[in-house]
């Protein structure tokens, strides 16, 4: 019966009323996610499958030089995941890795674990700190132990896939202005709960899709904490990490503004666990949304003005993501009230119809992802087309709740400096040095 | 009146006013009841000890068991070789009234000499047994004190001069009395000795986890709190100040804007990072480097005497009981127990034909009965000895943990006839006390039938767990 309704409502539109109504939709997200998308399948694809002839040599370079690679990995109390971590670096298809592990403070077993993971060979240089100092202190510490040419961060929670530590490095054969690399992060622990399954649909939209998609335009504006390849001297030049939250992205800025380039490489796969519940989602995310308006708005504030030093494509990076993420943020607020005020009595048709467009735009989206990655896919991956009816739920309600909450609170009260994420002792300083 | 007697170093016509002088070759000659103590001149201490060693190591009880007392010029004499005598007087104070002093605060010593039976015409061959009567005569704790003259860092000064350089036979032999239960040990400390040659002079080092060399430096780290740069100290180092590398910035105050999360080792052989660094020691006699764990601890003692090495000092060794049933029984050693047992368990299981028993026999209060008993603990050590005899079949195998703890395997017996047995050893044993004294010693016993599972030390453990 309402569908009905729905589809004669539909009909009655003319297409004044279709923009008016959908917006949203027509004018903005279906030009900067799906459009954007189908570069994915017209230019990446077919480009990848063409430059195989470099990614060889690309290789062939790689093991001749076969530089040491540092895999980097700072933590508090992550010991129970290292076994596995350092087992998976143990079948890297590449050989010549340390594996730098940082203890922060940990309240557990995790120095005993990786103490016996040392003595058994596993672990290259494992150093402990006493106290707590935070995430970019402890990966400062593992660099400052790294020897490799190349340093590979990853999180302690993650595991690579067998080729993974081949892939990230090729890149930087392939280009020598390539700074540092992003690799994929897909979730390790899908089938855990609802939350982890769309959180593999989100990863793979977002990630795999998304980064691609920013690397080839050229404004790839992070790379992630928890799969992420740099160069040694690179990082030199920056003296490493500053203080986080949201490290990753600030360093991906600083390189871009040295001049490199920054790319990501999805075939490069690292598998990470997520959170399992909404709750502990909801706490990480208000984190990561919070870092957008600290370091983009306020740190690197200077990447969107005229300046001697200004690059175009940082200026796109930053200001694409400042726009669509912080101002559209707004639109939905808008949106919501011009429907609620205006329209109130087709209200459940907008709300049907909305939700229809964009659980085609996410299948589209899921589709194209698959095309990317199908090498890498497996059974379950595909599986989780089932959840696609309930990615805009996700995606468009509870994500976009915690993310509008996260900007308040980060505008109003700079939230990020209390964060227990880092010890109270740096925030206090970063707070009063307004970092 | 017992008077100090004088032993005149070799080659000197030396004396001291207040005492009888001897030479060293009349020393057995004298009539040791007139002994008050032996005065030995430490002038050159060196020879001074030499003849305080020659007294210690003579066999006769009346001779090594005098006290000793040295004349001593200055306080350049080890503590060690100071404290191997009763005391010292120095000569500028010495006269008539000190020796006389001297005199009768080691009359106990001389008094406990005098009750020995035949102490002037016995001869006192077993070390051990010296070294029990040395610590029964003086009636005080036997301490050890460090010393960096012997190999083993501990020395008994009072038992040294009757072993001579052989320091090891020391606590070995101590080892040995107070297994016998003839002397308690006290807990005094624990010390590291090398596994290879016994010495107590150990290196312990930090060495590199990886390649074993002490070739190792430490660093600390320091995080900057506003930037955070982590590093070692050394690279934030500008002169007399702490600037941090990457921003400039001057560290001030510690916790404030920067702290020291940890230490860091690098190994300069190998260039190893680490911070576990693994400790190792070095033996400064043989040079060997090992891990600790492979070095022997021992627990150092100060010993007392029980009441069963008073009687054993008092009358002998051989009035021991297990003595005495080791010359009516022949026990076996606690190794051919082992041994026997091992083999016997054996053909049980291997044959199934046949049923031994395991009895274990326990005597309370022992040390009582020999102080009770005193001189007449031969005699009725025997008789228990013959009721043992009497009870026991030649093709039992006997043995002794120490004086008070027997085990017995009776071949061929279940642990019905076992318990038979031992109601008639217990019943002989109550006999005997009741009728000739007003004591009556507890015993306690426990019989287990014999088969491959069974465990003797786990089996005593039980035992002596329920026992107590």
């Amino acid at each position: 019966m309402i569908i009905e309704d729905v589809i004669e409502f539909v009909a009655g539109l003319s297409t004044g009323q279709i923009l008016a109504y959908f917006w949203p939709f027509f004018l903005l997200d279906m030009t900067r996610y799906l459009f954007l998308d189908f570069i994915v399948i017209i230019r990446y694809v077919p480009k990848r499958i063409f430059e195989h002839g470099r990614y060889m040599r690309a290789r062939r370079q790689l093991y001749r030089e076969r530089p040491l690679v540092s895999v980097i990995v700072p933590g508090k109390n992550e010991g129970k995941h290292i076994p596995r971590l350092a087992e998976s670096l143990k079948h890297q298809t590449y050989k010549n890795i340390e594996l730098v592990v940082v203890d922060d403070g940990s309240d557990d077993d995790t120095a005993t674990i990786c103490r016996e993971l040392e003595k058994q060979g596993k672990i290259q240089c494992f150093i402990r700190n006493e106290v707590r100092g935070g995430k970019a202190s402890a990966a400062n510490t593992a660099f400052r132990y790294s020897k490799g040419k190349y340093v590979v961060h990853i999180d302690a929670d993650s595991h690579l896939a067998l080729d993974a530590v081949e892939t990230i490095l090729l890149p930087f054969y392939k280009d020598s202005n390539i700074g540092a690399v992003g690799g994929d992060v897909r979730v390790a622990n899908t089938g855990k709960s609802l939350a982890t399954q769309l959180q593999a649909i989100e990863y793979f939209k977002s990630i795999s899709t998304g980064r691609t998609i920013s690397s080839e335009l050229g404004i790839l504006r992070i790379i992630a904490g928890a799969h992420g390849a740099f160069r040694r001297d690179v990082l030199e030049r920056l003296y490493g990490w500053d203080v986080g939250p949201g490290l990753d992205g600030d360093i991906t800025l600083k390189i871009r503004k040295l001049g490199f380039r920054v790319v990501h490489e999805p075939m490069a796969i690292c598998y990470t666990n997520v959170p399992e519940t909404f709750r502990r989602l909801a706490k990480q995310r208000f984190r990561w949304d919070r870092s957008m308006v600290r370091f983009r708005v306020r740190k690197h504030r200077d990447i969107l003005l005229p300046s001697a030093g200004f690059n175009f494509a940082n200026f796109i990076a930053s200001a694409e993501n400042i726009f669509f993420n912080l101002v559209l943020d707004a639109k939905w607020w808008i949106y919501f009230v011009q429907i609620v005020v205006f329209n109130p009595s087709v209200l459940e048709y907008i709300f049907i119809i909305n939700y229809l467009l964009y659980f085609m735009a996410n299948v589209l989206e899921f589709v194209v992802a698959c095309v990317l990655l199908h090498a890498s896919l497996r059974l379950k991956d595909y599986a989780l087309a089932l959840f696609l009816p309930l990615v805009p739920l996700y995606t468009g309600m509870y994500l976009r709740t915690v993310r509008t909450y996260a900007y308040i609170m980060e505008f109003m009260h700079g939230a990020s400096y209390l964060d227990k994420w880092n010890p109270w002792k740096v925030s206090r300083v970063v707070k009063k040095e307004k970092l | 009146m017992r008077q100090p007697y004088y032993i005149q170093p070799s080659g000197s016509t030396m004396t001291c006013a207040g005492t009888q002088v001897v030479t060293q070759k009349e020393i057995s000659t004298v009539d040791s009841n007139n002994v008050a103590y032996w005065l030995i001149d430490m002038r050159i201490w060196t020879e001074g000890w030499e003849l305080l060693c020659e007294i210690r190591r003579n066999l006769s009880p009346a001779i090594y068991l005098k006290p000793v007392v040295f004349l001593i010029d200055s306080d350049e004499i080890p503590v060690e070789i100071i404290k191997a005598s009763e005391g010292n007087i120095t000569r500028s104070s010495c006269d008539v009234r000190i020796l006389e002093e001297w005199a009768s605060r080691v009359e106990p010593i001389n008094q406990w000499i005098e009750h020995l039976p035949n102490v002037r015409v016995g001869s006192d061959s077993n070390i051990a047994f010296k070294v029990l009567r040395i610590i029964t005569s003086r009636n005080a704790e036997l301490e050890p004190i460090t010393t960096v003259r012997r190999n083993s860092g501990y020395v008994y000064p009072l038992l040294e001069p009757l072993f001579g350089k052989r320091d090891t036979g020391v606590l070995e032999t101590l080892s040995f009395l107070e297994s016998q239960h003839l002397i308690n040990g006290r807990f005094i400390s624990r010390a590291h000795f090398c596994g290879h040659c016994g010495s107590a002079f150990l290196n312990f080092k930090e060495a590199c986890p990886q390649c074993n060399a002490d070739d190792i430096d430490s660093d600390e780290l320091v995080h900057h709190f506003k930037c955070a740069y982590t590093a070692e100290i050394s690279d934030f180092r500008k002169g007399d100040h702490l600037v941090c590398p990457k921003c400039e910035r001057e560290l001030k105050h510690i916790g404030v804007d920067y702290d020291k999360p940890s230490i860091v080792y690098h190994c300069n052989q190998c260039s190893y990072t680490f911070q576990d660094p693994k400790i190792m020691t070095s033996c400064y006699n043989c040079g060997r480097d090992s891990e600790p764990e492979h070095q022997q601890v021992k627990t150092i003692h100060a010993y007392s005497v029980t009441a069963i090495g008073q009687n054993a000092a008092d009358y002998g060794l051989e009035a021991l009981f297990t003595n005495i049933l080791d010359a009516e029984l022949n026990l076996f050693s606690e190794q051919a127990f082992q041994d026997f047992f091992h083999v016997e368990t054996a053909r049980i299981a291997r044959y199934k034909l046949s049923t031994s028993s395991l009895v274990m026999i326990r005597f309370h209060d022992l040390d009582k009965l020999y102080i009770k008993l005193g001189a007449k603990a031969r005699e009725v050590f025997y008789e228990l000895s013959m009721i043992f005899k009497t009870v026991l079949r030649q093709s039992d195998v006997i043995t002794a943990r120490n004086e008070t703890i027997f085990f017995v395997i009776m071949t061929e017996t279940s642990a019905e006839h076992a318990t038979r047995a031992v109601e008639r050893l217990q019943g002989g044993v109550q006999a005997l006390f009741e009728s000739n004294l007003d004591f009556k010693p507890e015993m306690s016993v426990k019989i287990e039938g014999m088969h491959a599972e069974l465990d003797i030390d786990a089996t005593l453990e039980s035992f002596l767990k329920d026992d107590h």
